[in-house]
């Protein structure tokens, strides 16, 4: 789906802005925390992704992010 | 010169004596009479006899916790009298936990106080400078604790240690009742000072670690096994503890984001820093 391909950007943005840093080789099977980024910081990049979407993915559906992909496609579901 | 007795502090001395109340008619318990010492499964596993250990070990620097608190909230009296009470219902978990590991054959008592020694060797020092601070590590704090003994009571349960079970049953019990009492206080600093409260609270997100961390032996392998046991994983903390802690205080997530970028950038030059 195209949406797909877009949004992996976006995190990659989103996540350099919050932690500082840049991410390399960064696939949506990526699980976030192999990322080296904490559940607090991904609390932060969920919240700025939201934000930039204007759109609010619900608490629990945060409980279930585990990849990159999980986080894509529960902004995805927002979008459409 | 003395310090004001500001309405914020009548009302927590208020939110205080309503806690007491609550504690002395509904939760208190006994170490002596309420624990079920001859249901002990003196066959269970020794992790969960280190798991129970560790538990212990991070209760045993109740000395720390209380002088840090307490001098801290000197001046206001309900704070005080409410670390005074608090102490007293963490000295009973250190004491039936300690009972426990020697009442099951786990552990002796000269292994005890051979334990006793090697923890009191380090001091915990409070991980924040202010009361309020202070006080919403204490509302991260108790919810974890709460969160990760309910964990523990169900693996006391499946290795048929009724006791542990219900000594788990006791603590987990006070947690949550402390957890009550500062989301209280909270309640009132943020009618109080809505955004220095929330910067605050963003600075505990960012910062918090359990109090045992760098002072329990061998905390990092006990960790683990306490994870690996008690069901704990990785996103406990945001399931658990973060996203149950933003709603009983009526704080949405998008609230906290301004607050959160700053804090977790302090984080990252203090770290950039120690690097």
């Amino acid at each position: 789906m195209s949406e797909s391909k877009n949004l992996l950007p976006l995190f990659l943005t989103v996540a350099a802005r919050v932690d500082k840093r840049s991410f390399d080789d960064v696939t949506r099977e990526s699980v976030i925390t192999d990322l080296g980024i904490d559940s607090l910081s991904m609390m932060q990049i969920v919240g700025e992704m939201e934000t930039e979407l204007k759109i609010q993915i619900p608490d629990e559906d945060l409980v279930e992010i585990i990849t990159v992909g999980d986080l894509c496609s529960k902004v995805e579901h927002r979008l459409v | 010169m003395a310090t004001p007795t500001t309405r914020l502090e009548e009302r927590v001395y208020r939110i205080y004596m309503e806690f007491f109340e609550k504690a002395e008619r509904e939760r208190r318990w006994s170490v002596f009479d309420d624990i079920p010492w001859d249901k002990v499964n003196r066959d269970a596993p020794e992790d969960l006899a280190l798991c129970a250990e560790t538990f212990a070990s991070v209760e045993m620097y109740l000395p720390d916790y209380v002088a840090a608190g307490i001098n801290i909230v000197r001046p206001w009296f309900g704070r005080s009298w409410w670390q005074a009470n608090w102490g007293y219902e963490e000295s009973k978990h250190s004491l039936a936990l300690g009972e426990y590991l020697v009442r099951s054959g786990k552990r002796t008592q000269d292994q005890m106080f051979a334990l006793h020694e090697t923890l009191f060797a380090k001091k915990w020092e409070a991980p924040f400078d202010t009361a309020r601070q202070m006080t919403l590590y204490g509302v991260v704090q108790e919810q974890a604790t709460f969160v990760i003994y309910c964990k523990h009571r169900e693996f006391a349960r499946r290795a048929g240690d009724e006791c542990l079970h219900a000594i788990y049953d006791y603590i987990a019990r006070d947690e949550i009742a402390h957890t009550r009492f500062y989301q209280a206080v909270t309640e009132a600093l943020l009618e109080e000072d809505r955004p220095g409260t929330l910067a605050d609270l963003a600075l505990v997100f960012a910062n918090f670690k359990m109090p045992g961390v760098d002072l329990v032996p061998d905390y990092d392998e006990r960790i683990l096994k306490m994870r690996e046991e008690g069901g704990v994983d990785r996103d406990l903390f945001i399931r658990k503890v973060y996203l149950p802690v933003l709603k009983f205080l009526n704080i949405g997530r998008h609230e906290m984001l301004a607050a959160q970028r700053v804090a977790l950038e302090a984080r990252q030059r203090r770290d950039a820093m120690g690097a």
